[in-house]
């Protein structure tokens, strides 16, 4: 049956034709078999100085916090998690206008299409906005405004916005979107670049966390005893890279440890996953 | 002597002159002119031969060659910028900018009071386009490393701002052609980045476009340790690529003539395009030489079109000749598949057929380019890839189905991104292994530890030519 083709068209061609077939074939079972969403969990980005989180929840909803900075790793890290026929990531938030927090996301959104994106409606002085600006509206993406009392629902899962409030402040890190995010029994905290002030106002409101995402790439203006106290993380996060500012400093790696807190940090560790199982979660890394 | 003959000793006297002079070798021209003109007229009178009194004349045009040299370094000269002084300054971004270890980078034309060209860096975002008029504030340096200020006069930029503080004042100040040309370019380069991961997507675009934007650190390095830098060079390869595919789909709607001169016209645009670097301008005059040859029905002489193309480079900006690394490999890299891989051939005595996917052929042309271009190499990156024979043979299979994916990616993305996606799934198999190939080889790579000097330079390639006349020599008398 196939020696005739294989005549007409040549060894080569044919060759050819199979391989091409053979991709078609693979690209389909993909699909088929691994869907269009990633392992449910959450990642924290390695990408550098720079904060970026991709929240999976089960049943396959994603949700990026933050971009890191304009490196492009943000986007190579998706670009590795999520697999190759997922274009579409459900939220985008944007805990504040800072380049390492969001330079990374004007490409992301070159090449994932996006449900709607979340910020805190305030602009800063980084002119780098201006791109996302045309990024957003060009795709026409909706923009949601996000302030204390938000909540994000999907099945089981629920985010709660803890901050900021109606009135913002004149440091544009305190007024990063600050999320608890509770996912089957484990509880999560998304702090942005928050420093003690807004750490004393939203102390009261999360209960005990389990995985804490460490504020301000571990700044030491920022994660206070008193907080740490609190909420009592057993898991935390330090999104950071080489710096010329000293983070992660040296006091808040030591409060981190007072408390007991296993820390993890992508400089080191690169990219987190961490993913709650029974009770309890599971860490890896590279 | 035949008028091809007096072309090519023409234009090789001219360059010789701009060469010397390049090197700043005033007095060593004039030793020279004096030596080769004596010479002549000398065999003139003894074998009577009119050809030398031709020669000897000739030979003056290597004074004219140093002389337009020096017109044009005048010109170059005929600048007015403040260096190493915190100022303010307005002007146009006059190419198209590229990405550069995370930092955009592009040239920038001065408005009055000063003059002149600049390279300014700056960082991803905000973004800047070609024809953006900027209000810039901060200091212009020279280039510290001779090398690069080499390289940048080449491209005719005397100085450099890093990160200054930079303001937009207004848009559409360039070449409207231009203007649209990189837009498409972008615009596809974008389509590359939605359909593909990004290290496959600036692989692709290196490929079709040429240059590094958007490739990580790593990567280069990679390519760099498995000799396959070339490949995203844009080099005379990927444009006879081109155009084979371009001509083959206008031959298919209309006829040849019509055919030739779209493709013409294609060439010219893309050239355009990619920001006309030497080395895309000379493969880009090949290429046209090539099809006006084919078209005329008139013995194509490679040797001329060789001279010709690089004639009209050295008109355009002399400095290319000895500064521009690029134009050299490029050249020398012609020269090996022209003369060395026939003579390579009949020395390495393999089956005739080019074996699957013509492998075979990719390994004479990739050695002899190899080889040519090897102590050009080690001079200027000290660095050979022993390993890039292996690499090249296994991956030059795929670069041209894989460029001609990539620009079905771009021009069906205009029309549809799904129908894009679909492409991109094959291309992006294909760029997989391409770059997979990449590391491996550059994780197994041996360094090797070669040295050159000018003696050695020569020397070689005196090897190099004798080898060549040796084997063609031999094939006459067999």
């Amino acid at each position: 049956m196939f020696k005739p083709i294989f005549e007409k068209l040549g060894r080569d061609k044919t060759i050819i034709v199979i391989f091409v077939l053979l991709i078609f074939d693979l690209v389909l079972f993909g699909y088929i078999f691994f869907g269009t969403s990633a392992e449910p969990g959450v990642y924290f980005l390695d990408v550098g100085q720079g904060d970026s989180e991709l929240i999976v929840l089960p049943g396959g909803v994603e949700i990026l916090i933050d971009g890191g900075p304009s490196n492009g790793r943000a986007l190579a890290e998706l670009a590795d998690i999520l697999p190759f026929t997922d274009r579409y990531i459900d939220l985008v938030a944007m805990t504040h206008a800072e380049l390492d927090h969001f330079g990374g996301l004007i490409s992301i959104m070159n090449r994932y299409k996006i449900g709607a994106f979340l910020w805190n409606e305030v602009k800063g002085q980084s002119l780098a906005l201006r791109d996302l600006e045309k990024v957003i509206n060009g795709n026409k993406v909706k923009g949601i405004v996000l302030k204390t009392g938000d909540k994000i629902k999907y099945q089981n899962s629920v985010i709660n916005v803890l901050s900021p409030g109606q009135e913002k402040f004149k440091d544009i890190n305190e007024n990063s979107l600050v999320f608890n995010l509770v996912y089957k029994d484990t509880n999560f905290l998304f702090t942005g670049d928050i420093g003690k002030r807004v750490e004393e106002l939203i102390k009261d409101k999360t209960g005990k966390i389990d995985v804490l995402k460490v504020a301000h790439h571990g700044s030491k203006y920022s994660s206070s005893a008193e907080f740490l106290n609190i909420i009592q993380p057993k898991v935390a996060v330090i999104e950071v890279g080489e710096n010329s500012y000293g983070h992660p400093t040296e006091e808040t790696l030591e409060r981190l440890k007072q408390i007991g807190a296993s820390i993890f940090r992508t400089d080191k560790h690169g990219t987190i996953k961490v993913i709650p199982k029974n009770n309890t979660v599971e860490v890896f890394y590279h | 002597m035949k008028p091809h003959q007096v072309f090519f000793s023409t234009t090789l006297f001219f360059l010789l002159g701009v060469f010397f002079k390049s090197l700043g070798a005033s007095s060593l021209i004039i030793l020279f002119v004096l030596a080769v003109a004596g010479t002549f007229l000398f065999l003139w009178k003894l074998k009577n031969k009119k050809a030398f009194l031709w020669l000897s004349f000739l030979s003056l045009f290597v004074f004219l060659g140093a002389l337009y040299y020096t017109a044009h370094d005048l010109r170059f000269k005929n600048i007015n910028i403040f260096f190493d002084k915190e100022i303010e300054f307005f002007g146009v971004v006059v190419n198209n900018p590229t990405i550069k270890d995370e930092c955009r980078e592009f040239a920038f034309e001065l408005d009055k009071p000063l003059k002149g060209k600049i390279l300014v860096k700056t960082s991803k975002y905000p973004k800047f386009e070609y024809g953006d008029q900027l209000k810039i504030k901060g200091r212009i340096r020279k280039p510290k490393f001779k090398g690069y200020r080499d390289y940048l006069a080449g491209k005719g930029i005397s100085g450099v701002a890093y990160f200054p503080e930079i303001k937009l004042v207004g848009a559409g100040g360039g070449s409207p052609i231009k203007s649209v040309l990189y837009s498409i370019r972008n615009r596809m380069n974008e389509s590359f980045q939605k359909v593909l991961p990004p290290l496959e997507a600036a692989f692709l675009n290196g490929l079709t476009f040429g240059g590094y934007s958007g490739m990580t650190k790593d990567f280069k390095i990679a390519m760099k340790e498995s000799g396959t830098t070339h490949l995203v060079a844009l080099s005379g390869y990927n444009i006879s690529i081109i155009i084979w595919v371009v001509l083959g789909i206008f031959v298919y709607f209309f006829n040849r003539r019509i055919s030739f001169i779209l493709t013409g016209l294609f060439i010219a645009a893309f050239v355009v395009m990619t920001g006309a670097e030497a080395s895309v301008i000379r493969a880009a005059i090949m290429g046209i030489l090539v099809l006006v040859a084919d078209r005329s029905g008139r013995f194509y002489d490679m040797k001329n079109a060789l001279i010709f193309s690089a004639f009209l480079m050295t008109l355009q900006n002399p400095k290319v000749l000895l500064f521009d690394v690029g134009f050299q490999l490029s050249f020398l890299a012609v020269l090996g598949i022209v003369y060395l891989k026939p003579a390579l051939q009949k020395l390495i005595k393999m089956k005739e057929t080019p074996g699957f996917l013509s492998w075979r052929d990719n390994l004479f042309t990739t050695a002899s380019a190899q080889l040519m271009v090897l102590p050009i190499l080690v001079l200027n990156f000290d660095t050979f890839s022993s390993i890039s024979l292996l690499a090249n043979v296994i991956i030059l299979e795929l670069i041209p189905i894989t460029m001609t994916l990539g620009f079905v990616i771009g021009f069906v993305s205009l029309i549809s991104y799904y129908l894009s996606l679909i492409f991109g799934w094959f291309t992006a198999i294909l760029l997989y292994f391409e770059t997979g190939v990449i590391k491996f080889f550059a994780g197994i790579s041996p360094s090797l530890d070669l040295n050159f000097n000018l003696t050695g330079l020569i020397f070689y390639y005196l090897i190099i030519v004798g080898l060549i006349w040796t084997v063609t020599l031999r094939k006459e008398y067999v």
